[in-house]
């Protein structure tokens, strides 16, 4: 057996036996205080079970704790070394939070083991309510050492919810087996007295979990966007994979939970012999079944657990289509079909909604719409489903930078020229004999593709359409840095039609990044100014932007005091720029030494004359162009009255580096 | 004792461990920040210096001033543009704009002057 299954089992028992150890001092609080010898016997047993599962709960925290240091250190030997556990217990959050809870265990043990009078009320309270609320603080802090905390920003909101969500099912899960213990013994001929207690205890524990259900599914949602935050990463990763086969086995327990709840739970204080005993033997096998299926579903949970979350995973997207309804904007001949899906698909649900509250009919109704509604579905599907690959929605590995975009170029010219044409059109002279023409790269549905989409593509080819594919001719770099210019490209018309005013409705195309250096200063990127400053970034060409340069940097003061950074790109990217603007006007903003090459070759795109001058907000967006030659009459008081704009409007979202 | 009493006791007991111990390591945490600002005090109240590469970006000698754009002074400040006083008028000779340095800055931080500049070798610097 290998230490990652050695170590999964650990975690599995461990995780388990905490909800186990919850769930027992809340079925003996459910369950309230009795004299009856039944319910004694019964009380005596469950704190005994509750003693050996917290002994267990130990030994598997400390298997857990050596498997731990066994992964992290990378040697299975540092699982008995004791310096290496010393070091992981006194070092690490994990280990802190393992100590406190080892703690928390061994209290809760010592108590359960300390065989007090609990004869008064108070009593027998501040006992069981004690053995509750220390189990519920040792399970409820494995959040602490497990993938909540490590949440940023906003692990406190995390790992709350993760807290909540092991609690409830603590008192949920954990009950059904103490519980079920209690109704064995009580629908025995000799266990009549305890009878109306395990009626009460039942109904406590089924209104206890209803709620603890709620709890769990709207803490289960919250944890999945936290750590799986897209459809693509639930069932494109093993760990949403996971979560998946997690919901599924709940689908079974909970059917079993509503049966139990709807059927059995009322027939409990039935006739004895006919009704009432049956049902609740019955029902002890049923919550024994639910416990079986929770043991399950905990070991996914302990999976989960062990498995780095989704939301750090590239996703593997295992459809060959997927769901778009941006396709509505490019094919318009869609919406009626979209539209017809849409409103049957909502008459089948009014069908369902029908068959629920009539009786008359139910099963006619219940057909008709589970069928209307399935027919909608697959219309609308049908009508939004677009082309999907593996790759569809793989994060590009290589930002949006100026640097990627320049590479990309290169190899566009090299490779892809001949048949997309030079300026992207789709009109190169060795597309014409394709089966399908090339693609007019400039066009607006580029925009609707996903980068993993292109990469795809590049990758693959498109063998329909007669593209080759350059997986084995390109490297991964290269075909990223050929998506990223072809997203530059498909950017292009749009930021053409910037003008050098703010149109605060037209829409937002994010600025390349770029990475550059002044003189010896470290290198830094226009990323570093997102949230800080607005960025005027000003590629000159000398002696023609002279006099514009002079009049930026007289007006830098008064720029800078309004929060915007002025960054100068040399086009001809020489690394004495800054000996060659002279020293009549000192101009002390960042003249860009290094790096110009790449800048230039990406800007370009957006604008190649001599002279351009381009806005991006702080949140990293292209707002504005002011693109002519050496013009130096536009006054630096028309560049204030846009920098205004910029700093009176509301904050936006931050540009994404990744496509979509 | 009865024992919702010994119960009352234990987590009273555990909560002030606890807090007790949070406290302890907050204070711990207070003390060593303050201690590691006290060194770093202690090292810019004493007259230092600090040779660093820049390039000139302004020779401003009517405000005795040449602006640099330069590298990280350890323990000083950040690579920044700024303008620093030059100690002596012969330390102008020469200097132009756009010229790759190495500067030494001297003196008790934020009193600084520039007390020596040459050309840094061709070639090298500007990287």
């Amino acid at each position: 057996m290998s230490l990652a299954t050695l170590g999964l089992l650990a975690r599995w028992a461990h995780l388990g036996l905490s909800v186990a150890v919850l769930g027992s001092a809340a079925a003996l609080l459910a369950a309230g205080r009795s004299t009856r010898p039944t319910a004694l016997a019964w009380q005596a047993r469950v704190l005994a079970l509750a003693r050996g599962l917290a002994i267990l709960a130990l030994v598997t925290g400390a298997l857990s704790v050596a498997y731990q240091a066994a992964n992290l250190t990378g040697r299975p030997g540092a699982a008995l070394d004791a310096r290496t556990l010393g070091q992981v217990l006194l070092d690490t959050q994990a280990g802190h939070v393992w100590l406190l809870r080892t703690a928390l265990l061994v209290l809760l043990l010592g108590f359960l083991a300390f065989r007090a009078d609990t004869r008064e009320r108070a009593d027998w309270l501040a006992a069981r309510g004690q053995a509750l609320g220390l189990a519920a603080a040792a399970l409820a802090l494995l959040t602490a050492g497990g993938h909540a905390a490590a949440v940023k920003p906003g692990s406190l909101v995390a790992m709350t919810i993760d807290a909540a969500h092991l609690v409830a099912t603590g008192l949920w899960i954990g009950a059904l087996l103490p519980l079920a213990l209690l109704l064995r013994a009580a629908s025995r001929p000799e266990g009549a007295d305890a009878r109306p207690q395990a009626v009460l205890a039942v109904r406590r524990f089924s209104r206890l979990a209803l709620v603890a259900v709620l709890v769990l599914a709207a803490t289960g949602v919250g944890n999945a966007v936290i750590q799986v935050g897209s459809v693509a990463g639930l069932v494109g990763t093993t760990y949403g994979q996971l979560l998946l086969a997690k919901l599924i086995l709940l689908i079974p327990l909970l059917l079993l939970a509503a049966v139990n709840r709807r059927r059995l739970l009322p027939q409990l204080p039935g006739d004895a012999v006919t009704v009432g005993r049956p049902a609740m033997q019955r029902l002890a096998a049923f919550m024994a079944g639910e416990a079986a299926l929770a043991v399950l579903v905990i070991g996914l949970a302990a999976a989960l657990a062990l498995t780095p979350p989704a939301r750090h995973l590239q996703p593997t997207w295992p459809f060959a289509f997927r769901l778009d309804p941006a396709v509505l904007d490019t094919a318009p001949y869609l919406r009626l079909q979209a539209l017809l899906g849409a409103q049957i698909a909502v008459l089948g649900g009014v069908a369902l909604l029908v068959a629920l509250v009539t009786r008359a009919h139910r099963l006619t109704a219940l057909a008709g719409g589970a069928l209307l509604g399935a027919l909608g579905l697959a219309l609308l599907g049908s009508a939004l489903a677009v082309d999907a690959y593996p790759t569809t929605y793989r994060r590009p590995d290589v930002p949006y930078q100026a640097a990627s975009i320049e590479q990309g170029a290169r190899i566009y010219d090299q490779h892809c020229a001949v048949c997309h044409g030079i300026t992207g059109t789709g009109d190169g002279p060795d597309g014409r004999g394709l089966p399908r023409r090339p693609a007019n790269l400039r066009a607006a549905h580029v925009g609707a593709h996903t980068a993993g989409d292109l990469y795809w593509w590049i990758t693959h080819g498109i063998p329909a359409g007669g593209m080759p594919g350059f997986g084995e001719r390109l490297s991964e770099e290269e075909r990223w840095g050929l998506v990223n210019f072809v997203r530059a490209l498909g950017a292009v018309d749009q930021a053409r039609k910037l003008g050098p005013t703010v149109e605060p409705q037209r829409r937002r195309l994010v600025a390349p990044d770029f990475t550059f250096a002044v003189g010896p200063m470290p290198a830094q990127a226009l990323r570093d100014y997102r949230g800080r400053r607005i960025v005027l970034l000003v590629l000159y060409t000398l002696p023609g932007s002279h006099a514009r340069l002079a009049q930026l940097a007289r007006g830098y003061q008064l720029l800078s005091m309004l929060g915007v950074e002025v960054i100068a790109v040399p086009r001809d990217a020489a690394p004495n720029a800054i000996r060659r603007l002279g020293a009549e006007t000192p101009i002390i903003f960042p003249v860009v030494t290094d790096g110009a090459r790449d800048i230039v070759a990406a800007y370009s795109l957006f604008g190649d004359a001599p002279h351009a001058e381009f806005l991006v907000d702080r949140q990293g967006y292209l707002r504005s162009r002011w693109a002519e030659a050496g013009d130096p009459r536009r006054s630096v008081n028309l560049l204030l009255a846009e920098i205004q704009q910029l700093n009176e409007e509301p904050q936006a979202a931050p540009a994404d580096e990744h496509v979509h | 004792m009865r024992l919702w009493k010994v119960v009352v006791l234990v987590d009273l007991a555990v909560l002030i461990g606890l807090g007790g111990g949070y406290l302890w390591w907050g204070r711990q945490a207070a003390r060593l920040e303050r201690e590691l600002a006290q060194a770093q005090t202690a090292q810019v109240s004493v007259e230092r210096e600090w040779t660093v590469r820049g390039v000139v970006r302004a020779v401003l000698r009517e405000s005795n001033l040449i602006v640099l754009s330069h590298e990280e002074m350890a323990g000083y400040m950040p690579a920044m543009t700024m303008g620093f006083r030059v100690a002596a008028p012969q330390i102008y000779d020469g200097v132009q704009v756009g010229d790759a340095v190495r500067f030494t800055v001297r003196g008790v931080p934020p009193n600084v002057v520039l007390t020596g500049l040459e050309r840094a070798p061709a070639g090298g610097g500007n990287r």
